[in-house]
């Protein structure tokens, strides 16, 4: 059942949205989430946490079993509402006795687009996701990335307010990838909102403002990105010299010193300061100060209740921040 | 703008698939044979005039003689090449289309649009429909030019064969669409329309033993149940009858000349009257219940087709 709600400003609005199957089959359990408008919004989670159902449930492709909420303002299945909507789903198939021109006039044509506005649109978003000079070629000769090139193109044939791009770097090349995330970000310019489902979580770090992590069903975490992975789990302090005269001092602080860094599992900056003061007593050179963040990974980790300790994190995580040596 | 849209897609898709050009083949082998067919006053000349036999059984100038083309056309051309091997391989050509559009990865983008989904449903039901409209409308028309130009006959009532070869095709493909639904299966949707059209020629079958055969009337129940079944089942028997009627033809004994009628036997003869006195009660029928209650039929078929899109998840 979809209940009407009030008209929010939220661009997606989902209200304890459930869905089961054959009465058993509990994909959602009461999904709650807010995307702002004009954000670039991700959606991660494990296998089968209930991603694609929430995004089907979404634009129409599933009946949940229950659910409130609105999709730019309107109740969810408002059709009027979707022509306002972009969506590229996961492993989509397009006709393929159409050529991508024909299928970007197809499915606009559906979202009643004007056949001159298809016109300029089908050669604008051609060109910007670079197809232009395979237009008119069937698509059964196209290659997977260029299909997801063509997807994505067709997803902004009806110039949307919200798009939900499911996967859109599947079957990308690095190049290519680059090239989507700086669309994305293009169109968050344009004031576009983009609600993204990706397994790709360093892609997602990239070029999300928020995210949310759905855990069997429920919103485990939800939030700006920069306050889910800004807690440091870690800090590294590399110096040079000789530390073994207050190695002892620096393991009562819970620490662990290593060759050229002491390793201080937590976020208690005093205790940084105390070893920083130990070991430049040792008159050592303190080279620099990492404290190892969380990244996106450690967030969906941590929500599916398999989470890292701090001193599980290596060394080369990829999500640091430097904090000016204190020498 | 969304109905054309699928509407041109269905034709595209259409095609893409072999199965279309056999068929135009089979238009155009049609109407070489037409062509090398020619009637006159006391005569009919097969293979462009190779071979003449006497006859003025076909006279294109008298109505008899107009009537036993016409009834040929409708009867033998127009009957066996497309009420049965035009719809067999429409249905054939057009089984796969709702499978596929119910797809997973590509009915999600179109379920996506701003179309609901009884709607989209209808639209696509219309647009392969229009397929076959396509299809009768180059059988027929370029029939009907032949026997205009070629034999001299021009029978405006023939082109409304046109609408009545769609009814039909419809009759059968709603199944096609119910099975599509339910089982997103090509194969299925198929094999079961066809099952459905043999199953729509079995009460009018079944009640024509009863009426041969009196004393089973007394099986008041079945009878009552074929009687019902004939009323409830499309009626496709009845659409070449209807095309004739309209068109000014007769019966398919009128092509059997009155001579070799004259020189069957006793049983032949009463045998041939019976079946005359049956083809001309079919003639008789009234088109508006036949179609009527047909497309009721369709009606609920559809409908029961289309609630099953509407709360199927994809």
């Amino acid at each position: 059942m979809v209940a009407i709600t009030e008209m929010t400003n939220w661009a997606v609005d989902l209200i304890d949205v459930h869905k089961t199957y054959s009465k058993a089959i509990h994909a959602l359990r009461g999904v709650n989430i807010q995307v702002g408008r004009g954000e670039i919004f991700g959606l991660l989670g494990p296998n089968g946490a209930g991603k694609s159902t929430l995004v089907k449930i979404m634009m129409t492709v599933i009946r949940p079993t229950r659910a409130m909420g609105t999709l730019l303002g309107r109740p969810l299945g408002h059709r009027g509402k979707l022509a306002r909507v972009g969506y590229l789903p996961e492993n989509h198939r397009f006709p393929s006795y159409l050529t991508g021109a024909k299928l970007l006039h197809y499915y606009a044509a559906l979202a009643k687009v004007s056949r001159v506005d298809r016109q300029e649109r089908a050669a604008k978003w051609l060109d910007r996701v670079g197809m232009t000079q395979w237009a008119n070629t069937r698509i059964d000769k196209y290659s997977k990335g260029m299909m997801q090139r063509l997807g994505i193109a067709q997803a902004l044939m009806n110039n949307p307010e919200l798009v939900v791009l499911d996967e859109p770097t599947d079957g990308l090349d690095p190049v290519a990838r680059r090239e989507v995330r700086q669309l994305l970000m293009d169109l968050r310019r344009e004031g576009k909102t983009i609600f993204l489902n990706s397994h790709l979580l360093s892609e997602l770090e990239m070029v999300c403002d928020r995210v949310a992590v759905l855990v069997n069903g429920l919103v485990a975490r939800q939030g700006p990105l920069g306050e889910l992975t800004e807690r440091a789990v870690e800090y590294r302090i590399f110096f040079s010299g000789d530390a073994e005269p207050v190695r002892a001092k620096i393991e009562t602080l819970g620490a662990k010193l290593d060759r050229c860094a002491v390793s201080l599992p937590g976020n208690d900056l005093r205790k940084v300061n105390e070893i920083i003061d130990l070991l430049r007593g040792q008159r050592l050179t303190i080279e620099g100060v990492q404290p190892q963040r969380f990244s996106l990974e450690d967030v969906l980790l941590e929500a599916v209740g398999g989470g890292k300790s701090p001193a599980d994190i290596p060394l080369s995580h990829p999500v640091q921040k430097d904090v000016k040596g204190q020498a | 703008m969304q109905f054309i849209a699928m509407v041109v897609d269905s034709l595209r898709e259409s095609l893409d698939r072999k199965i279309f050009w056999v068929m135009v083949a089979v238009t155009f082998l049609v109407v070489l044979s037409m062509l090398s067919l020619g009637f006159e006053e006391n005569s009919v000349t097969f293979f462009f005039g190779m071979w003449k036999q006497n006859t003025d059984h076909f006279n294109p100038v008298t109505l008899i003689g107009r009537r036993a083309i016409i009834s040929g056309v409708v009867h033998v051309v127009l009957d066996f090449f497309l009420g049965w091997i035009g719809v067999l391989l429409m249905i054939v050509a057009t089984g796969g289309m709702l499978p596929s559009l119910m797809q997973r990865g590509a009915i999600d983008v179109v379920l996506a649009k701003p179309i609901n989904r009884p709607r989209l449903f209808l639209y696509k039901y219309l647009s392969i429909l229009v397929f076959a409209l396509l299809q009768a409308v180059l059988f027929v028309g370029l029939t009907f030019l032949v026997m205009g130009f070629h034999w001299k006959v021009w029978v405006p009532g023939y082109l409304l064969s046109i609408p009545l070869l769609v009814l039909l095709f419809s009759y059968v493909f709603c199944i096609s669409a119910l099975v599509a639904t339910k089982t997103e299966s090509t194969i299925a949707a198929i094999l079961l329309s066809l099952v459905a059209w043999v199953f729509f020629a079995m009460p009018p079958i079944g009640l024509e033993v009863f009426e041969k055969y009196p004393e089973l009337q007394q099986y008041t129940r079945s009878y009552q149940s074929a009687q019902l079944a004939a009323w409830v089942v499309p009626k496709t028997g009845d659409i070449p009858y209807f095309a004739a009627k309209w068109a000014g033809g007769g019966t398919a004994l009128d092509l059997v000349p009155a001579s070799v009628m004259a020189d069957a036997d006793e049983q032949g003869k009463a045998e041939l009257e019976k079946t005359k006195q049956r083809e001309e009660q079919l003639l008789m029928k009234n088109p508006w219940l036949s179609i009527g209650s047909s497309l009721l039929f369709e009606a609920v078929i559809v409908g029961w087709a289309m609630w099953n899109f509407k709360r199927k998840d994809f």
